[in-house]
This record gives structure tokens, sequence and C-alpha cells, in this order.
């Protein structure tokens, strides 16, 4: 049967591509090994490369083609496009799904290798070939083929058709099913709370910054194979700092999209997904430094090279915990679990295993030197500092790992020790921040010294000379700062705002003062914007303040309420603000609720417009409105409206809603009370003295919070067979009654009872924070990458002049 | 003994400690009935929105009540003291952190899994519908 209206070609063409690329990346490594130490014989796996290159440009291409066409024929297309979707947000949808930022992923690192083999390094035959290692291994991900019934990748070019949900139904037999059902009409779209810039340029930036990652590793693990432990140090250097700087870049773009466009209330949360990209970040880091102390003088050569491969290895585990689902229970992000966990976990193993089984075999041969380090020497506190990064990376990693930790060790794991599955702590953020902040503390005090100290050895007296200006001025802010933010209760972040305050004076100290403004400015940058986001991170959010909070008093042990009610048109005190909220708009998909502050000290007078996105794929979620002003961000984001559309009858009032009441009982109807005080019983007779109908009215008070009061006599009758009733309405309070039933087996009486929608006030509850000096966080972000990327730039010159 | 080395113990004391700690830090997935034993004890429970009984919001003190079932099956009345989370009722599964208080769970922090957020399935399946409701109406 041919199906009709379906476009196979471009699937086809894609699945070959991937095949394609497939095939030729394990050529490739292949073919690089065999000649890795004949450079001129390595055209042909140059060439190898060059076509998988080229089939993952094609398989990007038809993807594309595919989604730019909206052909709903094809589930990837149908799941992540719509006819309706702005091209712009085409590449969002793009990496939107899972296959799809894999493929990103086997881009940049197709792009990446060209660079490499365009530098010709002498170690480009082992480089290459892990390089194309990993590539046969990541495009297995989007291969899509069952050989005896495993799953071997998830391709995104497989028909709705042929989803093995849909196989066996009658409808995958009609041949017209495209245009005979109606679905296919429109594809399920891009989830719209993506639907914004932050989503195009986050993820290509951050996977560049994975795939980067892939270079220092396939350098160490290079000089590993072919026994140059040295020698891999110098090329693979300056690519280091290009992933110190890009993945750098990824995570803080990831945290302002978090503060500007969602509402976790802040720019970081130790979720398991942020952990997850911001530890192989430290560990590159760390290798970074530990690669220029080798440079210089090598005492720790093995160490430099673990961290060289451990960089890349764990933004597999990253991977792994991430898209394997095992972290469901964990986190805020959304996952979904393409059934790649197995596969998931050989291209993890195999890799960690293959790097730390050589490294521990060669362990022996690696040079060492004899004789210790001198305490005051640059190499020995760089030595320190990589080491807690380190530190802090594996705590940061054991944490995130409980959901590991349970499926190894818990009550169903692989070696039962623990009695009950382990949860994340209850206090999570506490929990980091408790390991965190020390580490903070300390690295930042040997950024602050570290760059005073010379390479060898300095003299203690030649030190203090240096760092003494630096270590005043860093002091004068500390006590200033201190008392203007007052941290003088907690000495724990007292110490880490002098330390970090004395990185940024003391690496400002040493650029202008001791390198007069020349030189490796990069390093000295880079290190003033660490220490400005240290600095930025301690103040905005150790010292944000819930301006929302009322202290409403429920019991000593209760959590505080954070938000604010407010009433259509009412005024509130907030913090220094009166705020008014004045009503709601709707802009598309958005819901805009627009808050007037005004600040009666100074009349300053402005309007925030958070909003709620209405979105049928996964809920309305809220987005936050923040005034940013350069000391200080006010962010608020609308944590609750009435977002259920009302039925509202021709006279005003809701739908009725039954209550039972007995004689006596008191209920609270908006915001009244309504007693049922009595009940009377005429009877009416016929002139026979048979009765001809039974009449019950109740006497319902109503009672005002002002004292005012009503009274409602709706009637009961009954007539024969017949039941009526004849209904109150109390239009000054806004209520109608009818009273619907008696039941005398219990005495108690039903009424239906209907509110004027008038009577109850729209009202939006309001969560409000002020983060002081968050500015100093982005500026330090800044920063921090302009600084990283100059150093790579300045290693680069310096090789050519040296060259 | 060269400082690198003592640099290592330390790092490597330092790992020990963190494992320990964090151990201990962890809280574990408890049913309601453990949590009520221990009351003012902080545990995580997993459980599902009991749809049988009311929950009601109540934006002028701030909180949040609803009835939740474990995975054990026991109902219990649980008190959020926040704004009720948006689409609340179409909530999967539910963790919530907290600790017993006289006859309520005070869940200070509540974390939702929504059918929809996982899934694209969901439009797959009612697709499905579609072509069933579909096809069975041809001849």
């Amino acid at each position: 049967m041919t199906y009709l209206g379906e476009h196979l070609l471009p699937g086809e063409l894609g699945r070959l591509a991937v095949s394609l690329a497939f095939a030729f990346s394990l050529a490739a490594s292949l073919a690089f090994w065999k000649y890795r130490n004949q450079p001129e014989q390595q055209r042909v796996a140059k060439w190898m490369f060059h076509i998988h290159g080229l089939a993952v440009l094609t398989l990007v291409g038809t993807l594309f083609f595919i989604m730019f066409k909206h052909y709903f024929e094809y589930d990837y297309a149908w799941k992540h496009t719509s006819t309706d979707l702005p091209v712009k947000y085409l590449f969002a949808a793009f990496w939107e799904g899972q296959e799809g930022s894999f493929i990103l992923w086997i881009f940049w690192h197709v792009i990446l290798g060209w660079f490499l083999i365009g530098l010709k390094s002498p170690m480009l035959g082992p480089v290459m070939a892990v390089f194309s290692a990993v590539q046969a291994f990541l495009t297995s991900m989007v291969l899509g083929i069952y050989p005896l019934g495993l799953k071997i990748g998830s391709s995104p070019f497989v028909l709705i058709r042929e989803l093995p949900e849909n196989v066996m139904l009658p409808w995958t037999q009609l041949a017209d099913y495209l245009t005979r059902i109606p679905a296919f009409a429109e594809g399920n779209g891009l989830n719209p709370l993506l639907q914004n810039y932050w989503m195009t340029i986050h993820p290509p930036v951050l996977f560049l910054g994975f795939a980067s990652t892939l270079i220092p590793f396939a350098f160490a693990l290079a000089g590993l194979l072919n026994r140059d432990y040295k020698g891999w140090i110098k090329p693979a250097l300056p690519w280091t700092f290009f992933s110190v700087g890009i993945l750098g870049l990824g995570i803080l773009m990831g945290g302002a999209w978090a503060y500007e466009a969602l509402s976790f209330g802040g720019f970081w949360a130790w979720d398991p997904v942020e952990n997850s990209s911001l530890v192989p970040w430290l560990v590159v880091v760390a290798a970074g430094h530990l690669m220029l102390i080798e440079r210089n003088r090598g005492h720790n050569l093995s160490m430099t090279i673990v961290l060289a491969l451990g960089g890349f290895l764990l933004v597999l585990y990253s991977t792994f915990l991430t898209r394997s689902g095992i972290l469901g229970d964990t986190s805020v992000h959304a996952f979904v679990d393409l059934g790649l966990s197995g596969q998931l976990l050989i291209y993890l193993l195999f890799f960690t295993v293959l790097a730390l089984v050589l490294w521990a075999v060669r362990f022996k041969e690696i040079p060492r030197k004899s004789g210790d380090e001198p305490m005051l020497s640059r190499e020995f506190w760089m030595f320190l500092g990589a080491l807690t990064l380190l530190i802090s990376s594996f705590q940061i990693t054991f944490s995130t790992s409980l959901p590991v930790v349970n499926k190894l060790f818990g009550p169903e794991g692989l070696v039962p020790l623990l009695q009950d599955n382990l949860a994340p702590p209850i206090d999570a953020i506490g929990h980091y921040n408790s390991f965190q902040v020390p580490f903070a503390i300390l690295i930042s005090l040997l950024m602050a010294v570290g760059q005073f100290l010379s390479y060898k050895n300095t003299s203690g007296k030649r030190l203090w000379e240096r760092i003494r200006l630096s270590a005043l001025l860093a002091l004068v802010l500390t006590v200033l700062l201190g008392w203007v933010f007052q941290f003088y209760t907690n000495p724990i972040h007292l110490l880490l705002l002098f330390t970090s305050l004395w990185a940024v004076v003391g690496n400002l100290d040493y650029w202008t003062r001791l390198l007069k403004g020349k030189a490796a400015a990069g390093a000295s940058m880079a290190h003033i914007g660490f220490g400005l986001i240290l600095l930025g991170s301690l103040i905005s959010n150790g010292k944000q303040e819930i301006i929302s909070s009322n202290r409403t008093f429920i019991a000593k042990d209760f959590p505080q309420n954070e938000n604010l009610v407010l009433e259509l048109g009412d005024t509130a005190q907030m913090g220094q603000y009166q705020v008014v909220w004045t009503g709601e708009r709707t802009e598309g998909k958005y819901k805009m609720y627009d808050v007037h502050y005004t600040r009666p000290a100074d009349g300053l007078n402005f309007v925030l417009s958070p909003t709620i996105l209405m979105n049928e794929r996964m809920g309305p979620s809220a987005e936050p409105a923040t005034r940013h002003t350069l000391g200080q961000d006010l962010y608020t984001h609308v944590t609750y409206a009435d977002l259920e559309p009302k039925t509202i009858d021709a006279a005003g009032y809701l739908p009725s809603r039954d209550i039972t009441m007995k004689q006596g009982d008191t209920l609270i109807v908006s915001g009244m009370f309504v007693i049922l005080d009595s009940l009377s019983v005429n009877t009416a007779y016929l002139q026979g003295g048979q009765i001809d109908s039974i009449a019950v009215q109740a006497h319902l008070n109503i009672v005002r919070s002002t004292g005012e009061r009503f009274e409602a006599l709706p009637i009961f009758i009954v007539k024969g067979n017949q039941t009526l009733a004849k209904d109150a309405e109390v239009r000054d309070a806004g209520l109608y009654f009818h009273f619907a039933e008696i039941k005398p087996e219990t005495n108690e009486f039903v009424f239906g009872i209907k509110e004027l929608a008038s009577n109850e006030k729209p009202f939006i509850v309001l969560k409000a924070v002020v983060f002081p000096m968050i500015n100093l966080l982005w500026t330090g972000s800044i920063l921090m990458v302009i600084g990283s990327f100059l150093a790579l730039y300045e290693r680069t010159r310096k090789k050519v002049q040296t060259a | 003994m060269k400082k690198s080395h003592i640099a290592l113990i330390g790092v490597i004391a330092l790992a020990v400690a963190a494992i320990v700690i964090t151990i201990g830090d962890a809280s574990t997935y408890v049913g309601f009935k453990l949590a009520d034993s221990n009351p003012g004890e902080k545990f995580t429970v997993i459980g599902q929105l009991n749809r049988e009984e009311p929950m009601a919001y109540d934006p002028a003190s701030g909180q949040f009540s609803f009835h939740a079932l474990d995975k054990e099956g026991r109902s219990k009345q649980v008190l959020y003291p926040h704004p009720k989370p948006q689409d609340f009722e179409r909530s999967e599964e539910i963790t919530m952190k907290g600790y017993t208080r006289d006859s309520v769970f005070v869940a200070e922090e509540i974390l939702m899994k929504c059918p929809s957020k996982y899934a694209d399935e969901t439009g797959v399946a009612t697709r499905n519908d579609v072509y069933l409701a579909d096809t069975t109406a041809q001849p």
C-alpha cells in the first residue's frame, strides 16, 4: 500500500545521513588510530572524518527541512512544531527534543574536529581517533534501529504511523490517513514556555561548552595512549581555556534565563540540572590551572591528566543523569526518558573505564619530580586551588547523585546496603551552601594572594610587601559593606565578604600596579570577574529580602506567609512601597497583571507587570517582572491568580451550590455569616378539612462583618405529590436562596445558594523579593567570560611568537 | 612526606566527610505513617492528590489545604503554607517535604509532576483516540 501525501524522501535522506555519519566516524576512528604516528598517511582518515562531517550537516539540514515544512507525518516535526510557530523559534524547536539536542552536540564536535584538523597538531592522529570514537557513540544515539529486538538510538525521522504504540492500530492501514484524520493537520508545537530568545541562544552555547571539554580529554587520552605524558599540554591549553569561557557563559546564561524569565525565585537553586553543568566547568577550570603549572614547573602531572580527562567524563555523567530519567523525583526540570538509559550507560562506562584504567596502568610511567614544592610558590597555591575545586565538585556530584546511590545501594539496588531510599536533603539549598561557602572562601583567598606569588619561591617579606595594600583596602571595604548590609551576625558570610572583596581588589591591584595594565590581562580580568560573582551571589542571595511577607501569626513553628494578597484597586503596604493592583490584560498567550508602586518617602512611581503564561501543554506558569536599578533589583511574580473562567447568569449570579444546614447552623458565604435561625410551618386546608399544602419557611439571618443585618425567607411547599419553592433574594447582600429539600430523618435542610459575582473582589497573590547588588554578579559574569577568552587569545598569540 | 601528598590526604578526608554529612543530611522517602509517629521531624513523602476530599485555598492566611494519598494508600490532610500551585488539580504525583504537626502534614515544599510535563505521549494518546473514533466510524 502506498500512503498518500507523505514526504518520505527527506526522512530517507536523513536516515541515510545518520547511518553514514555513524559508519564514517567509526572508520575515521580506526584509520586515525592505525596511522596515529604517520601523519603523512592520515589523508584517508581525514577524508573519512570530512564525510562524517558532511553527513552530519546533511542530517541537520534534512531535519530542519522537515520541521520548516511542517511535515507532520514525522513524529519529531509533529511534537515540536506547529504551523503558527514563528520561524525564529524553529531553532528552539529543533533542540527542544532529546534527539535534536544530541544532534546539536554532534554538530559542535564536527566543527571543533575540523578546527583541530586545520591546526595540524603533531598529535592529530590519536586525538582524532578519540574524537571520532566519541562521535560514533553520539551518532548511535540517533540511529533508531532495532537489531535483535534491542533499541539502538532514537531517530528523529520516525513517522508517527511507525511508532511502536501505533504500529498495529487500524488507522495505520488507511492510505489517506494524513488527510482523513484531523489531528495531522496541525502539530503539537513548541512549548510556549520555551518560546523566547533564551531558548534560542542558551542551548547552543551550553552544548558548545559541553563539546569543547572533549578536546582536553582527547589530548590527555592521546598523551596516555602515546606515552607522551607532557607533550599534550601545550596544544590542549588554549582549548581548555576556551572551554572555561564558553561553558561558563552557557551556565551563566542559564542562570540569567531562570532569573529573567522563570519564576524559580532566583538565578541559582542547586537544581540537579544546574549542578550537572557546573561540575564539569569546575573540573575544567581546575585542569586548566594545573596545566598552566605543568607548563612551568611540573609536580603533579598524573593529577593534571586525570582532571583533563575528568571534564568530559563528567559531561557524560551529567548526560546520563539528566537523560536517563533517573533524576525524575528530584528536579523541577522536565525529563523525557527515551529508553536509552542502557546505551547512555555503556557510552559513559566505555570512556570512563578506558580513560581511568589506562591512567592507572600508566601511572608508574608518568614522570614526577622529586623534591617538595616550596610553600610560598605560585604553583603550590594553584595546586591547592585545583584541589579545592575538585573537592567542591565532588561534593556537588555526590549530593546530586543520591538517586544513583539509591539504584546501587538502596533497598531494591544492586547491593542493598541502605534500608530506605535516600531523598534529597529537606533544605537542599542550605545543604549545598554549608559546603560551598567554605570552599568559596578558600578559593577566593587563594585567588587574592596567588597572583602575587612567583613561580618557584617567594620570600615571606616580599609577599607581604606586595599584598598588604590590597589586603588593607579589602578590609576597609569589608567593614563598610559589612555595616551597610549587616553581615556582622554571620561570621562565615563576613569572611566570604572579605575574601571575595580581596580577590577582586587584589587582582585589580596586581594587574594595574605589578603588570602595569599590560600583559596577562585575561587572567586578572577572569579572576576579578569570578571574585565579583562570589561577592554578588553572597550579597544578593544572602541579603535578599522578601518584602511581600506579612506577619500574620499562625503558630510559632509555622512557616511564614511570604505572599501578599492584592484586591483589585486596593492599596497595600509592601516594604517601603504602597502597591495597587489596577487590572489584568491579555496579550497573546500572556495574562499581564499591572501593579503600581509608589514610594511615599520620595514620591517614586513605577509599574511592574508580572505575567502568567497560559500554556495548554504544561499548565499556566508565572513569569516575573523585575525592576532593575543599579543598587538592587525588585523581583516580583504572581503566585496565584484565579484563572478559571466564570459563568455568570443574566442577573449577575454565579452558579448555585447546595448547602445543607441544621437549625442554628452558621456558615460563611461571600464573607458574611448566614445563620439558619428558625423555621415556621404553615398548613393550608381544603374546605373538607383535608390538607391542601404545607409551606415551610426558613428564617435566615445574614450578618455582614460591618454589623449590617439582612433577612431571607425562602419557602418550601409540599402540595400533594408535588413540591414547590418560593425563592428569596437579598439583592443588597448579593445573595439568593432556593429552599431545595427537607430531610426529615436527619432534620437537615438543603438550600441552593447563589452569590453575586461582584460579591467577591478579584484578587491576585504576589511575591516580591529585593535582591541587593545583583549587578555585581552580572558584571562579574561578563568580566570572567571576556577574561577567559582574553587569556586564550594571549596564549595563542604567545604560541605564534615563540614558534 | 611531600606537601602535595598531605594536601591530597586532606582532600580525601574532606570527601569522606562530605559523603557522611550528605547521607546524614539526606531525608528518606516515607509514608505518612512514619511522619505521624515522629511529629516535628522532617520527611519527604511521595503521594498523589486525593480527589475524593475537598481542597481549599485561603489567600488571606496564605494557606492551601488538600488531602494526599501516600504510596501505602493512607490519606492525610496536607497544609501548604504557600499559594495554591496553578494547575494543581492536574498533578499526577506530588513530592512533599515537611513534617506532621497536630493532625496535619505541613508541607514546606511541593514538587508536582504533571502528565503534560513529560508528555509528548499525551498528545499521541489523544490522537489514538481520535484515530480509533474515526476508523471505527468507517464501514
